[in-house]
């Protein structure tokens, strides 16, 4: 294989032969490794090298796009006169472009020697020892599914003709485990304990494991509750994933095309005033920071609400352009093989000022949420979701008894008016981060 | 073939050089394009080639797997070094049997893919006879994919398998408001070797269909709360067999110990009306394939005979271990995958009762025409889905709908628990995720009936 630098190049040449009249070449390598153990013993090992190219370009107002993984000459060749094929068919409203150079801060390249330096053996030993954490936290844990330890490396070529040239490596790393707790009773219940981290360092085998077994172990007897109101307390993985409902109706991309329910509300108080939403792209230390988005804007962190007060949108360059604003550094990219979409960085609910277990023993009559299924359900554009979950009931401000079965409905923008309390404990989990939230009277069905 | 044949065996005799049982190798070639039509323009057109190799080592209980994009002969003997590393042995000359080709009986038409000045034309009208339903419809999305994949699968036991797999989808999302009341209809259509049924009437009909629909939802009451009857139509498709059952009954997930259908061969795990079947034979379904992605011919599995369970789903790791043949279930998202046991076209057989007579023995209950996605907990059995179109079932006739409904209970209870099965049979597809992999699926039900499951909505 060629330099990639020299490919990137080559690459905006024929494209500019085959007609285009700006161009923008992505190019990614993708080295990851993750490393699966169960029962003492090496489960699974995969290990990958990846990499690939994808090709924008912009021909009589609009964008076309193709990716190849083939880097062979006649290859690019054939997906850039696809992409120019493609920008024939579609029609934009609005005349595209491609961002201009800016100075980027390179220290956003956080790449960590050590997960690739670090011996295979050690990693494995990793993984062991969450497993190993997971079966001596309780008695109860009869069986550790898997324990996982895993890496991504990645190195990013961003070039446009109108000079961009954007050059970056980042890695990261993380374990998770999946296990079983029986109490010999009959039942039967699971739990799961995860962190990711950009360096190897920061990665705590044990905690993730006894956060698993944890979370199966107070599981085991629950049932379900009658239909009731309750007030809920989410913790920062539960509550992290309602972000992930509201990231796509904070795009501008949504709003534009009339699909969320924040449009035309900017400005305007639509969450309770201890909510406040960043999205932070050079945030250090977080898993999605980089110097640049996947369109060469520099990173920057973005106040979407501030105290419950819509602030703003996320956008790329084309729907900044739309808006007549600029871009919030949010065009990203799932790999080579797709374009720049809109999407969030690194988002997170805004810490508050007490303690977890003050804003527990606040509660007289809630539910802590340990987990949600069928989170991909519910439906960003009207916000509404319904959502089974577990958890432990909480009477006069302690967990009196487990809960499973039960489905939890609303709306995702009720659900921000009625959050009352934000505890300081923020944490990540991937792209989203979140402090434990108490959210105020919702629907729980049961029997 | 993607690659020489003798590349091929280097490979697979460099990967087996530091020990190991088995070695595979999947290689693959896909071609994909997308054309997206949204807010009445056509907005991407998006085409692309990806191609790899994935190098599969299986030693003892464990499982080494390397890929890359470099399908050189140096790039295939790279992966397959390091796979072998992994092991820390010493290296040896390993020799293995001569590999042995095989393929579909009937090679499939590789160009199945339909003009792209037709799929426009396609997607535009679709555009405006969604859009003629009325003016709430506020926004259309129609995406049309074409995908089509050239695979080649050899092993160290001496076979070779070459495949295609050509599969189309186009689904339909659409938006309507209403003051301040926004809601979604969807449909999709999917396919495999087979473009046959996207028919300008089909696309047409859909568009209809996912457009009154979510117009219809506008005026929708909130769903009832709480445990009651609940007839899930054959229309509304087979995700709930596919949830609350099909996980359970895969081979890993069994093996682990982690299904509530563990250990249960041979007894009673759902009522006797109940017969569940996988099936990737089934012609031009979306879940369909000739060959697994492990190079195991299709076939179909019986499940849960008239309530009794039969047999698990496996692919070769799972079955090897087991001391089993494969049911010809070992899928991979792609070459960047190891395979795992996974499901193709899944479907609960019809029973012997109308479906209007079902609706009609109900006194009051919800009456499910559609299904939303869903999620499982294969370990407890409990599952939730979503309703997308649901209607309040009155002495025994369907009334008012209802919107914002999600059903939630425990898989094996509820197959014990069906007490009617319909004649009918429809239909759903899917893309099915597990362990980070996404496969394309079908699944499928006639109208049945669950005595008690816990709807949720909103107090």
């Amino acid at each position: 294989m060629k330099n990639a630098a020299v490919i990137v190049k080559s690459s905006l040449q024929l494209a500019d032969k085959a007609g285009a009249e700006a161009t923008e070449i992505y190019f990614t390598q993708h080295d990851s490794l993750a490393i699966e153990v169960r029962a003492g013993k090496l489960e699974t090992s995969n290990r990958s090298c990846e990499r690939g190219l994808g090709i924008r370009v912009i021909k009589a107002g609009s964008f076309g796009y193709a990716f190849t993984s083939d880097l062979e000459q006649a290859a690019i060749a054939a997906a850039v006169e696809m992409a120019v094929q493609g920008a024939k068919y579609s029609s934009l409203d609005t005349e595209p472009g491609f961002p201009q150079p800016a100075d980027y801060d390179t220290a956003l390249a956080q790449f960590d020697p050590g997960i690739v330096e670090t011996p295979l053996e050690e990693k494995l030993n990793l993984a062991l020892a969450i497993e190993q954490a997971a079966l001596a936290a309780d008695h109860r844990i009869t069986m550790v599914e898997r324990a996982v330890y895993e890496e991504n490396n990645s190195s990013v070529l961003l070039a446009n003709s109108h000079g961009l040239n954007v050059k970056y490596r980042l890695n990261f790393c993380g374990g998770y485990t999946w296990v079983v707790a029986d109490d010999n009773g009959g039942d039967v219940q699971t739990g799961s304990g995860l962190s990711y981290a950009t360096q190897l360092a920061q990665i705590d085998p044990t905690a993730i494991g006894q956060e698993a077994a944890q979370r199966a172990v107070q599981l085991l007897g629950a049932k379900p509750i009658k239909t009731q109101k309750l007030d809920l307390v989410l913790p920062p993985r539960v509550a992290a994933r309602f972000l992930g409902i509201l990231a796509t109706a904070l795009t501008a991309e949504a709003v534009q095309k009339g699909k969320s329910l924040f449009a035309g509300r900017l400005n305007e108080e639509i969450a309770s005033p201890s909510v406040t939403i960043v999205d932070d792209g050079s945030l250090p230390g977080a898993i999605n920071t980089a110097p640049t988005d996947g369109e060469g804007v520099p990173s920057q962190r973005t106040v979407l609400m501030s105290n419950g007060v819509l602030h703003g949108f996320l956008h790329n360059f084309y729907t900044a352009s739309r808006a007549g604003t600029v871009s919030t550094s949010n065009g990203v990219r799932g790999s080579f093989k797709s374009a720049p979409e809109v999407g969030p960085t690194n988002m997170f609910f805004s810490p508050g000022e007490i303690a977890e277990e003050e804003l527990i023993a606040s509660v007289d009559k809630g539910l802590y949420v340990f987990d949600l299924m069928g989170a991909h359900t519910a439906n960003p554009i009207s916000g509404d979701f319904s959502l089974g979950i577990t958890g432990l009931l909480i009477e006069g401000g302690r967990f009196t008894q487990p809960v499973r079965q039960v489905i939890l409905a609303g709306n995702i923008q009720t659900m921000l008016q009625q959050v009352k309390a934000v505890a300081s404990n923020l944490r990540f989990y991937l792209g989203f981060g979140s402090p434990t939230l108490l959210v105020e009277s919702l629907t729980i069905s049961g029997d | 073939m993607i690659v020489k044949r003798k590349s091929i065996e280097q490979a697979l005799a460099r990967a087996l050089a530091s020990g190991g049982d088995f070695a595979e190798i999947f290689l693959e070639c896909r071609r994909i394009s997308s054309i997206g039509l949204e807010a009445g323009r056509i907005e991407k057109v998006h085409s692309g080639l990806d191609q790899g190799a994935g190098i599969r080592l299986l030693a003892g209980d464990s499982s080494i797997y390397v890929y890359t994009n470099d399908i050189s002969p140096s790039g295939l003997l790279k992966a397959a070094t390091d796979a072998n590393m992994a092991l820390k042995q010493k290296l040896t000359d390993v020799r293995l049997p001569a590999l042995t080709e095989e393929g579909p009986a009937q090679k499939q038409p590789h160009n199945n893919v339909i003009e792209i000045d037709q799929v426009v034309e396609l997607l535009t009208k679709a555009d405006a006879e969604a859009r003629s339903v009325g003016d709430e419809i506020k926004q259309v999305l129609v995406r049309y994919r074409s995908s089509d994949q050239r695979v080649q699968i050899a092993n160290s036991l001496g076979k070779m398998v070459t495949d295609s797999r050509s599969r189309t989808t186009l689904i339909i999302h659409i938006v309507a408001a209403k003051g301040d009341i926004v809601q979604t209809g969807y449909e999709s259509l999917g396919s495999c070797n087979d473009n046959a049924i996207f028919t300008e009437d089909k696309v047409l009909e859909l568009a209809v269909s996912s457009a009154q629909r979510a117009s219809m939802l506008l005026s929708a009451k909130p769903a009832p709360t709480g445990r009651m009857p609940v007839v899930l139509a054959g229309e509304a498709g087979g995700t709930m067999i596919h949830e609350a059952c099909g996980h359970g009954l895969e081979a890993d997930i069994v093996g682990k110990d982690m299904s509530v259908y563990a250990g249960k061969s041979g007894q009673r795990v759902a009522s006797e009306l109940i017969t569940v079947i996988d099936d990737p034979t089934l012609p031009g379904k979306y879940g369909t394939y000739s060959y697994d992605d492990e190079g195991t011919p299709a076939q179909e599995t019986v499940l849960i005979d008239n309530g009794i369970l039969k047999t698990y789903m496996y692919d070769l790791k799972w079955a090897r271990r087991q001391g089993v043949e494969s049911t010809g279930n070992g899928r991979r998202q792609s070459f960047q995958f190891s395979p795992i046991p996974r499901m193709s076209n899944t479907y609960l057989a019809p029973g012997e009762t109308a479906p209007e007579e079902i609706v009609a023995s109900t006194k009051r209950g919800l009456l499910v025409k559609r299904m939303g996605g869903g999620q499982v907990n294969p370990t407890t059995g409990d599952f939730v889905f979503e309703v997308a179109e649901g209607y309040v079932i009155e002495n025994g006739r369907p009334t008012y709908p209802v919107r914002g409904a999600t059903l939630t209970g425990n898989g094996p209870k509820v197959l014990l628990a069906v007490d009617m099965v319909g004649t009918d049979l429809g239909f759903a597809i899917g893309t099915c995720g597990k362990d980070g992999q996404g496969v394309p699926v079908s699944d499928a039900q006639p109208t049945i009936r669950i005595p008690e499951l816990v709807v949720g909505g909103v107090l």
